[in-house]
């Protein structure tokens, strides 16, 4: 039971930070329709801020945390601005961004390369290799702290979302471009703001990864599967669906890994990914496409 | 009048440049800059680089300056053949290097085996690369990776003598073409060719099973995408294994898997890592951690290999020095050995008078014991496989903070007495 039991912690603490990676990359998606291959390159952007930032003063990651969100989101403004915008009334908008954000990925790769050389990076304070040990289970203080402010994040943007004026127009926006354009919603402005909320969370999961995982440039590529995988089984846009999957995938990758063997703990999430899409192609949360 | 002049003056100036492009010796290396071997790759460009341009500086490879051409594989086997097919039929390279880490140089291989072209390996020590039959193979490193565990247990011979050593082991691998080769040394599994199913060597019963250490746990984790280390080390632990063997794919993998380790308060005797001796490791895992992990190596900053470059003797310490000074950060073996690799096609260039593949090939064969190729990892003689003959790992521990070199003992100074058993992370 105990061994069940220390499956179940390990799972849900590594679901806890993989959903944070994952409800920016949702949000981006649901929002404004654009599949964000780049979301974790630019996590890893978050992962340098933060690394800098310890080595050099010896700040806190999560206390660093919203420094990281904000360089981040000023970013994601940015690039919005110059990649995304004039095209948002192509009809083929979200096939374009897949290109779009590929090309991206490549280019913050080679940058984050140019600028922090490909050596690997993890920043290390104190916690982040010490546990909290309970007769005979462990909770990871790295994996929990990190999970915990992951879904502090996630329960704000959540509030903010269901709320806030802005939150009724970036859903709004997501339900009906058009219809919320009608009733004087500026949909450029949400785009951009939703797309910079989203990158800021790239920002924010990066400081939380910087401790977690090691990272460097090229990391990306192994990250974009696994949270294409929450972000579908969850439903494309939705972040409760983002977290729930984390969650859940997270916890039964622990099991495969243990009961059948880590080779086959990384499969779980794309054959999740493969069901989803026979069985439910929304996703658990996400809703049935309008039939043509 | 004017405009006949300026044209004249820019043929000539064309004609001159091309000449002169012509009189270099031109070398290509694909490397994995970008993707999931980048952390190798940079490092293996910058060890190539150096050693290009102290060649150069010093008047270069029988009077010609040498021009590098390095192109990113991005990590990709595919792309690492297609730009060495392109080095050979557009580049019109002399020569190449090799490329980072078995999964690569396997094809790799095949290709430069097909050009005729001399193929200096920096990184690729699976035993199959070398069983294909290809002509012109250089391996700048020690044996095959299935032999590694010898030198393993070398390292613990006093304590399996004496009793102490640990009775039972975890095998924890990536499953990957290096991590694979060494862990069929330890496990004493047959290593058989992927393409024929031939079987090419049996290494039963093993070298852990010689030792008398029972395996109690084994497992393998995917190439790319695992991160549940937490999980993994969870199992390690209650395995109750005595000794960790963790047979990592890179450097990064040696991190997660040590900190795992760490935070799930894993108590073994001894650890042995098949990655690790990197800087970088000391600085993700921290000094308490990585007390007592033992890493083979083949290149360590303090060992008194006596090298040659551009016809002058050049050591171990020279390129410490040199590389410290054109990047301001201490080498790891990463750079030493294309910096080797590079130093050997240096000498077979000279020694062959020519940059004919084929006279190359014949005088780096022609190498022996007395009459090597000298690098800053020591002397090099190869078989007919192309695996370096005479050849011992270098294993080294980190003990407070410093990666010492605990075997071959009696061999040069520096060597300290093997710390074991390890207290915990």
């Amino acid at each position: 039971m105990a061994d069940i039991l220390q499956i179940l912690i390990l799972g849900l603490a590594l679901g806890g930070v993989i959903a944070l990676m994952g409800s920016g990359l949702s949000l981006v998606f649901g929002v404004m329709r654009i599949v964000n291959l780049a979301h974790p390159s630019l996590i890893i952007g978050g992962a340098y801020v933060t690394y800098w930032a310890f080595k050099m003063t010896g700040v806190d990651p999560i206390v660093m945390l919203p420094v990281a969100s904000l360089i981040m989101a000023a970013i994601g403004v940015l690039l919005y601005r110059l990649m995304f915008e004039r095209e948002t009334k192509s009809a083929k908008y979200s096939e374009m961004t897949v290109l779009l954000t590929f090309a991206l990925a490549m280019m913050v790769e080679g940058l984050l390369g140019g600028l922090f050389t490909n050596t690997q990076r993890v920043v290390s304070p104190d916690y982040a290799t010490d546990a909290f040990f309970i007769g005979d289970l462990f909770i990871p203080k790295g994996q929990l702290y990190a999970g915990i402010v992951s879904l502090v994040i996630i329960t704000a943007l959540s509030l903010f979302l269901k709320y806030s004026r802005l939150g009724y127009a970036i859903r709004a926006t997501t339900q009906n471009r058009e219809a919320a354009e009608l009733l004087g919603v500026n949909v450029n402005f949400i785009c951009i703001l939703a797309f910079a909320i989203g990158i800021g969370l790239a920002g924010a999961a990066g400081s939380l990864v910087s401790f977690v995982f090691s990272f460097f440039p090229a990391k990306h590529w192994e990250w974009i599967a696994m949270l294409m995988s929450v972000v579908v089984l969850g439903g494309m846009g939705s972040i409760l669906g983002t977290v729930v999957a984390a969650l859940l995938l997270s916890v039964i990758a622990a099991f495969v890994g243990t009961w059948i063997g880590a080779t086959w703990s990384t499969l779980t999430f794309f054959l999740a990914l493969f069901l989803i899409l026979l069985v439910r192609p929304q996703g658990l949360f996400g809703e049935k496409p309008e039939m043509a | 009048m004017k405009l006949a002049k300026f044209l004249t003056t820019t043929a000539a100036a064309a004609l001159l440049a091309s000449a002169v492009e012509a009189a270099n010796i031109k070398i290509g290396a694909s490397l994995p800059i970008t993707g999931g071997l980048s952390v190798s790759g940079e490092k293996h460009k910058r060890g190539y680089e150096l050693c290009t341009k102290l060649i150069n500086d010093a008047g270069g490879i029988l009077g010609r300056q040498v021009e590098l051409v390095v192109s990113d594989n991005r990590s990709d086997p595919a792309t690492a053949i297609n730009q060495y097919e392109r080095f050979i039929n557009v580049d019109k390279v002399d020569a190449v290097y090799g490329t980072f880490s078995s999964r690569l140089t396997f094809p790799v291989a095949s290709i430069l085996s097909k050009y005729n072209m001399v193929h200096p390996v920096p990184s690729g020590g699976a035993l199959r690369i070398y069983e294909q039959g290809y002509k012109n193979l250089f391996y700048f490193q020690v044996s095959a990776a299935e032999y590694t565990g010898k030198d393993v247990m070398a390292v613990m011979k006093d304590i399996i003598a004496s009793g102490q050593a640990p009775k039972t082991v975890a095998v924890v691998s990536a499953d990957d073409f290096f991590a694979n080769a060494i862990s069929a040394g330890l496990l004493g599994q047959k290593v058989k060719d992927p393409a024929t199913d031939k079987e090419i060597a049996d290494l039963a019963p093993g070298y852990l099973a010689d030792a008398g250490i029972k395996v109690v746990m084994q497992e393998k984790w995917p190439e790319e995408g695992f991160n549940d280390w937490l999980n993994l080390a969870n199992s390690i632990k209650r395995s109750g294994a005595e000794m960790i063997v963790g047979l990592t794919a890179s450097a990064e993998e040696a991190v997660q898997l040590t900190r795992a380790l760490k935070t799930v308060g894993a108590t073994p005797k001894l650890v042995y890592l098949s990655q690790g001796a990197q800087n970088e490791f000391i600085e993700g895992v921290g000094k308490e951690a990585a007390e007592g992990v033992l890493i083979h190596t083949t290149w360590h900053k303090d060992v008194p290999f006596e090298g040659t470059l551009a016809g002058k003797p050049f050591n171990n310490a020279d390129f410490v020095k040199a590389f410290e000074a054109a990047y301001g950060v201490e080498p790891d073996e990463d750079s030493a050995i294309p910096f080797a690799v590079c130093q050997g096609i240096e000498q077979a260039i000279t020694g062959a008078n020519s940059t004919d593949n084929a006279k190359m090939g014949e005088w780096l064969h022609a190498r022996t014991k007395d009459n090597p190729v000298r690098t800053v990892l020591g002397r090099f003689s190869w078989d007919e496989r192309g695996l370096a003959k005479d050849k011992e790992h270098i294993m080294t521990q980190w003990q407070d903070g410093q990666l010492k070199f605990v075997y071959p003992k009696g061999e040069f100074e520096g060597v300290v007495p093997f710390s074991y058993p390890k207290a915990g992370f």
